[in-house]
């Protein structure tokens, strides 16, 4: 065992960051959603959710996860989900549809988020948002995370299979398709890319992985040994997330936790990995991307889970959904209970 | 309103605040709104507060106005990531007709301040695609293609964002879409040469060059002729040779003969990795590379699927050795996973 991790000091660097992010962040306010969403997995990848926030603070962050949700009015049928951050203004002031749109990253981790914090979905328009993930879904197979605009790769692609698996409602994604799409991905050396012929990348990598995973299409991978190969390749001391690059702890989950999906998990040096996160532990709390960097809530999210993998104390995160293994159990369990009414 | 700087004396014009400015008299700020206990707030300043409240009264009603798309250029330079203000300056540059030059130069700004931003590089797509229609570029022969003011802008742009760092993935990405859309495969090979030459190690360019390779086509039934095969499994080997412990050329050669020419793995590459082997020039790096053992790995195997039991089992014990030599010797941090390899070989 490489060391231990200074939980006490992570819980107080989410907490701050949960509370207040300094102005150099404004570049982020359109991802604030993204942001809470990566704090909160952190503080539960740590098993210090229920002690980290009152019942006050998670009930006022689960009003304001929901203060977030852009409404069908009848002109916005694809922009409707949650939007990224309270940027745009109120919803009632935004006369003009496009001033005021979701997007399927920040309704992602929206709907994570409300998981994490205990909340039913209730109040989520489940006919709005599959319905916006339909008009996102392009004629290949890929996502657009919005309307307007010409981007389109795997991040929405897993996006959309999450937030189906969620609402367990597949009716917005075309499962053949994205499929297809994927499968094209993958490249000569058995890694997965942004889009058919482009480098073979980490995050692509889980993006892709998890999306067959959650469809169950992962027999669609042309030779799954090779991908999983491709993936072992990227460890060292951490993960690095392209050949040739320096190890980044955001890779040791998006990486690892595809070794995870594709039956890696006891081919791993765990503790050659687990040495790189622990250089990257920051002095006040938080992770960063490598050693002697600034942390930031993704490179410590992302760092304690790909941990998380090889620490029986710390609790069992689904590689998947990026969630603790007995949340995805509950969100199962009362599913059954719905459907059996 | 002018204020001095304290560093080198430069008296520098402030704008003023937009509530002092006659041409925004009429419109009113609309402000955020955020609960009590809301997600990661963040500490604005003043000026992005200010800035902020303008953009979203004017974003609120769709209003189409020249004052309108100069505050995007300011919020953006602040958040590149505000990505409905992407949108909504595009329809300004469509709707108003404004200079897709201009917009280019403002976008090379915001390019260099942040060079990872995924919503400048498409909104660079969208505004090239604007600027030239492909089939201007169709009938003209590949040399005149690239004298196109236009194309040699974009090469150029991206020629210095590769400079600035040589494997950003945006940069790359774009470059392909370029590449694409235009045409222009010959220079292409020309700057993929160069780049790998500069760094044996660059594997976006080595992956670049498997793109070029196949004119990116996709699918089943890409083709790769036979010269072109065989001139890559020399210039893979040849720069192997200058750092044999580089995984970019292995991985580039054995993957693209086992999706375009499996035999060659063993009757082309392998006896020029074995003549490496034994080359005292090359020989101890080569031996201590994993990418060497795990090609003859993969070399083994494919070949082991195409014989008959006796000559299969004798295939596959040298993989296995290989493999063993990855467990104990050449690669220990994939201990468990050689091993596991050598059990499962067949």
């Amino acid at each position: 065992m490489a060391g231990d991790l200074a939980v006490d000091k992570h819980v107080r660097y989410f907490r701050y960051a949960l509370n207040m992010l300094p102005s150099s962040m404004a570049q982020l306010d359109a991802t604030r959603m993204t942001l809470g969403h990566l704090c909160l997995v952190g503080l539960a990848a740590l098993g210090q959710l229920d002690t980290a926030l009152s019942a006050d603070e998670r009930r006022g962050m689960v009003d304001w996860i929901y203060e977030q949700q852009v409404q069908p009015t009848g002109d916005n049928a694809a922009y409707c989900g949650f939007r990224g951050g309270s940027l745009f203004g109120p919803h009632e002031a935004c006369s003009y549809a496009a001033s005021n749109m979701a997007n399927v990253a920040a309704t992602y981790s929206a709907l994570a988020t409300l998981v994490l914090l205990g909340d039913d979905l209730q109040r989520v328009n489940r006919r709005a948002v599959i319905a916006a993930l339909r008009h996102m879904q392009l004629p290949s197979g890929t996502f657009a995370p919005h309307p307007g605009t010409t981007e389109s790769d795997p991040r929405f692609i897993y996006c959309a299979c999450a937030i189906s698996t969620l609402l367990d409602d597949w009716s917005g994604v075309d499962r053949d398709r994205a499929t297809e799409f994927i499968a094209s991905c993958v490249g000569v050396d058995g890694g997965l890319s942004q889009a058919p012929l482009q480098e073979s990348h980490g995050g692509h990598l889980y993006c892709c992985i998890a999306s067959l995973h959650l469809m169950g299409r992962l027999d669609a991978l042309p030779d799954r040994s090779r991908t999983l190969r491709w993936a072992l390749m990227r460890a060292g001391t951490g993960y690095q997330g392209r050949v040739n690059k320096p190890a980044d702890v955001c890779y040791s989950f998006w990486v690892g936790a595809a070794v995870e999906m594709l039956g890696g998990h006891e081919m791993v040096d765990d503790d050659e990995l687990s040495k790189f996160t622990f250089q990257c532990e920051g002095a006040y709390g938080g992770v960063s991307k490598c050693p002697g960097a600034k942390p930031d809530p993704l490179h410590s999210a992302l760092g304690i889970v790909g941990l998380g993998f090889f620490r029986p104390e710390l609790p069992r995160m689904s590689p998947a959904l990026l969630l603790p293994e007995d949340v995805v159990e509950r969100l199962t369990l009362a599913r059954q209970a719905a459907s059996s009414t | 309103m002018v204020r001095e700087s304290s560093e080198d004396n430069i008296v520098e014009p402030v704008a003023l605040p937009l509530s002092e400015q006659e041409e925004w008299k009429d419109v009113t700020p609309l402000e955020q709104e955020d609960s009590q206990f809301s997600i990661c707030p963040i500490a604005y300043t003043d000026g992005y507060k200010e800035m902020m409240g303008y953009m979203r009264a004017v974003m609120a009603v769709g209003e189409l106005s020249e004052r309108a798309y100069e505050l995007t250029g300011a919020v953006l330079k602040e958040n590149p990531g505000h990505y409905t203000v992407w949108v909504y300056r595009k329809k300004l540059i469509e709707e108003l007709h404004l200079d897709i030059e201009k917009e280019l130069e403002w976008l090379e700004s915001i390019a260099e301040m942040y060079p990872k931003n995924y919503q400048s590089w498409h909104h660079r797509e969208v505004l090239v695609s604007m600027l030239l229609d492909a089939r201007v570029l169709a009938d003209m022969p590949q040399d005149q293609q690239v004298c196109h003011p236009v194309i040699r802008r974009e090469l150029s742009f991206l020629a210095n964002a590769i400079d600035e760092d040589s494997k950003n993935f945006h940069a790359w990405s774009y470059r392909q879409w370029l590449v694409r859309r235009y045409g222009i495969w010959e220079q292409e090979k020309v700057f993929i040469d160069t780049m790998i030459d500069q760094d044996v190690r660059n594997n976006s360019a080595w992956n670049q060059r498997y793109f070029a390779l196949v004119q990116g086509e996709t699918g089943s039934k890409v083709l790769v002729d036979d010269g072109t095969l065989q001139a890559e499994i020399e210039y893979a080997v040849e720069i192997i040779k200058r750092a044999p412990n580089n995984e970019s050329p292995w991985s580039y050669i054995v993957g693209m003969l086992l999706r375009h020419a499996p035999e060659k793995l063993y009757d082309e590459l392998l006896p020029r990795i074995q003549q490496l082997s034994v080359d005292a020039s090359y020989d101890q790096a080569v031996k201590s590379s994993p990418f060497y053992w795990s090609a003859l790995v993969d070399i083994y195997e494919s070949r082991a699927a195409k014989e008959d039991a006796d000559a299969r089992e004798k295939i596959l014990d040298l993989a296995r050795s290989a493999c063993a030599a990855l467990a104990t010797d050449h690669d220990p941090v994939r201990m468990r996973y050689w091993e596991h390899r050598q059990t499962t070989l067949v």
